[in-house]
């Protein structure tokens, strides 16, 4: 009987989200609960993470309300880390290869994107940096490693969704035109493989379904009042 | 019969210097080779890593001379990656435990090193970083060590240990000889400030790793020095 898991998020993180997806693909059960980021409840810092960041998970201990935490359940939170503690609890997801050499490229994999995709992308995003020359990765086919669906794609698929929606509406920080500009850029040759990869992506129900680009756009324009210049 | 293993590396590379902690611990057999920083080998980037950076480690193939890497061996780059791989390697070694919560508490750990020292003692000692930066991280990753634990996560030496160690000992150097781009003295207060009783428990456990035959045996302080005397010649004000 496996234990009780509990994913705290917020649908504007596409830290939590990773979880969402990595949970969804591996068809694990499990409670959700949205943590109000703009008003959170006193008892998510005191009892789940002192940060008080999402995501965050509980693990184990008795079976109780996501609102009332209890002491014995395992907390975790980093969502790289919290990606690794699923995959390692259903080794038969195939989210991690069991083969040390294809881990190791799944984690070379996260550890890229968090370096050259997505901090990067959240300095241009809130108009931070000149431009956005995110490193774009070329790995993969349909999947960034392997052959199969693994943490690697749980990683970085949120950040594609959100990219696109960038370069669709152009929200930002950045100055305006440039989303769309972006978007143009990406049209050339050399990023025909990771197009491809991002279409591959974005229609995997998992993000298809726990995707909402409206209420994403939304709260982006009425959060990016200034615009670089 | 394990496959060939070879270690790219530096003595002054606290990153490199993970990588070997590791290997010693889990007795496994490896190769290095030391890559000149300032005279880098053109083979390195174009066959071992593009990014030209170390540690970098070649797995499997035939077993060749280290300068002359085998396009059938698998390559693997950045520290926490390869530190994770060398314990999937050998499962058995406690490099990283079986449980996956102890396991998480690891990588955690990693993490917590990564963000709270690595990045705050770099930025500290490049003289563009607060010395208040490296205090907090320091208090952050002590909060995740056990009382009366000899070791970071569980009850044996893992990669978070390792991971951690090169820190330590460089830190020791910095402390004791103020050597850095960081104002003239800030190295030394930095030392005083972590004998206090507030850091006792990091210090405790930093003396235990700094102890340890590994450490010992993978400690190039003389060299590290000469680096940082070298590198380190303007100081902040």
């Amino acid at each position: 009987m496996p234990e009780q898991l509990t994913l705290y998020s917020h649908k504007l993180s596409p830290y939590s989200h990773r979880i969402e997806l990595a949970l969804a693909e591996a068809n694990v059960e499990y409670k959700a609960y949205q943590v109000d980021l703009f008003d959170k409840p006193k008892w998510f810092a005191a009892k789940v993470n002192p940060i008080g960041k999402v995501p965050a998970i509980a693990y184990g201990g008795p079976d109780v309300d996501p609102s009332d935490p209890s002491p014995l359940s395992f907390k975790l939170t980093e969502s790289n880390v919290i990606l690794q503690f699923v995959a390692e609890l259903y080794p038969e997801s195939g989210l991690l290869p069991k083969d040390p050499v294809e881990r190791a490229k799944v984690l070379f994999f996260m550890d890229t994107v968090d370096r050259h995709f997505d901090r990067p992308g959240n300095d241009w995003m809130g108009g931070r940096t000149e431009s956005y020359d995110g490193g774009l990765l070329s790995e993969s086919d349909e999947f960034a490693v392997g052959d199969r669906y693994t943490i690697a794609d749980a990683c970085i698929a949120p950040l594609l969704s959100r990219l696109k929606i960038t370069y669709e509406t152009d929200i930002g920080g950045f100055p305006v035109g440039q989303g769309i500009k972006l978007g143009e850029a990406l049209k050339a040759p050399k990023y025909a493989k990771f197009m491809k990869y991002a279409q591959v992506m974005l229609e995997r129900p998992s993000l298809r379904d726990t995707n909402d680009e409206t209420y994403l756009a939304e709260f982006w324009k009425r959060l990016i009042t200034e615009r670089r210049q | 019969m394990p496959e060939q293993l070879t270690l790219y590396g530096h003595k002054v590379s606290a990153n490199s210097q993970k990588i070997e902690l590791a290997l010693l611990e889990a007795n496994a057999p490896y190769k290095t080779y030391q890559i000149d920083f300032f005279n880098k080998p053109e083979w390195f980037a174009s066959k071992v890593n593009p990014v030209g950076q170390v540690p970098a480690v070649t797995y499997g193939g035939p077993d060749v001379n280290p300068e002359d890497p085998s396009p059938l061996s698998a390559k693997i780059a950045e520290s926490n990656v390869i530190l994770e791989f060398v314990a999937d390697l050998y499962p058995d070694s406690g490099l990283l435990p079986k449980d996956p919560v102890q396991r998480a508490n690891v990588h955690f750990f990693l993490n917590a090193v990564t963000k709270h020292v690595e990045e705050p003692c770099n930025a500290f000692l490049r003289g563009v970083g607060p010395y208040e930066n490296v205090l907090k991280g320091f208090e952050f990753v002590q909060g995740l060590l056990e009382d009366d634990r000899d070791f970071a996560v569980g009850d044996h030496y893992t990669i978070a240990d390792a991971c951690i160690s090169p820190h330590l000992a460089r830190l020791k150097i910095v402390t004791e000889t103020d050597l850095g781009k960081f104002p003239v003295g800030m190295g030394h207060k930095l030392g005083e400030e972590l004998k206090g009783p507030k850091f006792a428990k990091l210090m405790k456990y930093a003396e235990r790793m700094l102890e340890r035959p590994s450490l010992k045996q993978t400690d190039h302080e003389e060299s590290v020095i000469t680096l940082f005397k070298t590198v380190f010649t303007e100081r902040a004000q």
